[in-house]
């Protein structure tokens, strides 16, 4: 994105004469910007009236005009064709609003420039609240390349290995296989409420014995 | 992703006629007519304020009101020719010097002759009916302009939508004027500055989405 996306799009013009892509010369060499955008006003007029063909060739020969429009805010031709495309959903939608008595090319070059800068700044807004995944998320998810949380685990668990066995079983069921209370009532044939208990206690414990190993 | 060719000729198919629009003028025409019909409905109905004559011959009250009467004409003609995508912006300087004029003159004779509070007191009676005047002017006028203008949805929503507040506010501010007594200032200010701010306000803030339920539907392509 070579401009930033407030900047005024007034230097988007119909008539240039010097421009590098000027589409005028697919044309044709005897078709001035005049003749062209007088065609185009006609073109339209008939569109607004119902004319399928004049409509088609409206469009089909905007089209090159509009991608070169585009070729000055985007790079890929993905982005290119896309903001054409939503240029034509809006010439679609609002082509009533354009009054036959004045020149077609003001009418279009507006709406270009209003949708390409519209579409830049909703980019932008959406890139300010996305991060590019790198390879470091994809270390930090995985479990085995964890390396650094080894020795907190080897603590963990030596400290779970110390709970008296009521608690040490309620600890496994429902917290490192995370059953719920029921599978856990069932497997281990406690009733729900001393599992609870026995998980609050060992959690009491647990807190106590990591807490204090650091301590010392 | 549908190639460029193929949606333009899927727009060429089975093309129907549009109805062009009315010149701008004309349009903003046909809306200032409605906003007229709406203050003379008003004006039947709750009655001018039994002092208008006298408040004729004050000077600072004639000059405010049709400064605020030409704001509210102007700006519906900038809102016009602004929602359309091939008129200058500069159109939106149109209601400006209107707009200096009415907030002065109302800044003014507020500093000027400034009452707290009225002879009797702020009765909730009159704010009740000043309130009514609000609704009843205001609303009609904004659902209208909104649907007139309704095609500025993909071009410029916002300052339309604001331009047409103004003139909103402004007729609406006109309206209270006429047919209530406003007699504090605290209630002068509220009612005219307090009107105009609300409603650029919400008209800036909810613009998009206000034009999105009246908006022309165009299928929307996955950016």
């Amino acid at each position: 994105m070579a401009r930033g996306p407030h900047e005024n799009p007034s230097h988007l013009r119909l008539v240039s004469e010097s421009a590098p892509h000027d589409p005028a010369r697919d044309n044709g060499p005897g078709i001035t910007p005049k003749a062209r955008d007088v065609d185009w006003a006609i073109l339209m007029a008939h569109a607004q009236d119902g004319d399928s063909d004049a409509y088609l060739r409206l469009l089909q020969e905007t089209t090159p005009y509009l991608r070169s429009l585009a070729q000055r805010w985007y790079h890929e031709p993905q982005d290119i064709e896309d903001a054409v495309q939503d240029i034509f959903l809006t010439v679609h939608a609002i082509r009533h609003t354009y009054d036959p008595a004045r020149p077609f090319g003001p009418w279009l070059v507006a709406i270009a420039s209003r949708r390409l800068v519209d579409r830049l700044r909703h980019r932008g807004r959406r890139k300010a609240h996305e991060a590019p995944l790198t390879t470091e998320h994809e270390t930090f998810i995985g479990t085995g390349t964890n390396l650094e949380e080894e020795p907190d685990r080897k603590g963990l668990v030596a400290a779970i290995d110390r709970l008296p066995p009521k608690q040490r079983q309620a600890i496994s069921l429902l917290k490192l296989k995370e059953m719920s209370l029921k599978e856990a009532a069932k497997v281990s044939g406690m009733s729900i409420v001393s599992l609870k208990v026995a998980t609050h206690r060992a959690l009491k414990n647990l807190r106590k014995m990591l807490t204090d190993g650091k301590d010392t | 992703m549908i190639k460029t060719s193929d949606l333009v000729s899927s727009l060429a198919r089975d093309l129907p006629p549009v109805r062009r629009l009315r010149p701008p003028l004309v349009r903003a025409g046909c809306w200032l007519m409605l906003a007229a019909a709406i203050l003379a409905l008003l004006a039947v109905a709750q009655g001018l304020r039994p002092d208008l004559a006298r408040c004729l011959d004050d000077p600072a009250f004639v000059t405010g009101l049709a400064a605020s009467l030409l704001t509210g004409i102007l700006a519906a003609v900038a809102a016009f020719l602004v929602s359309l995508p091939d008129r200058s912006r500069l159109w939106l300087l149109l209601p400006l010097p209107a707009l200096v004029i009415w907030l002065s003159n109302t800044g003014y004779q507020c500093l000027s002759q400034w009452v707290s509070v009225g002879p009797d007191g702020i009765s909730s009676g009159e704010a009740a009916r000043c309130f009514a005047t609000l609704v009843l002017t205001s609303l009609p006028l904004s659902l209208v302009m909104l649907v007139m203008l309704r095609h500025a949805a993909p071009l410029r929503p916002r300052i339309v939508t604001v331009t047409g507040s103004l003139s909103v506010a402004a007729l609406t501010a006109s309206a209270l004027s006429l047919f209530h007594a406003l007699d504090a200032t605290m209630m002068i200010l509220m009612w005219n500055l307090g009107t105009a701010i609300i409603f650029v306000a919400l008209g800036g803030v909810f613009s998009r989405r206000m034009f999105r339920w009246v908006a022309p539907r165009a299928p929307t392509i996955s950016q």
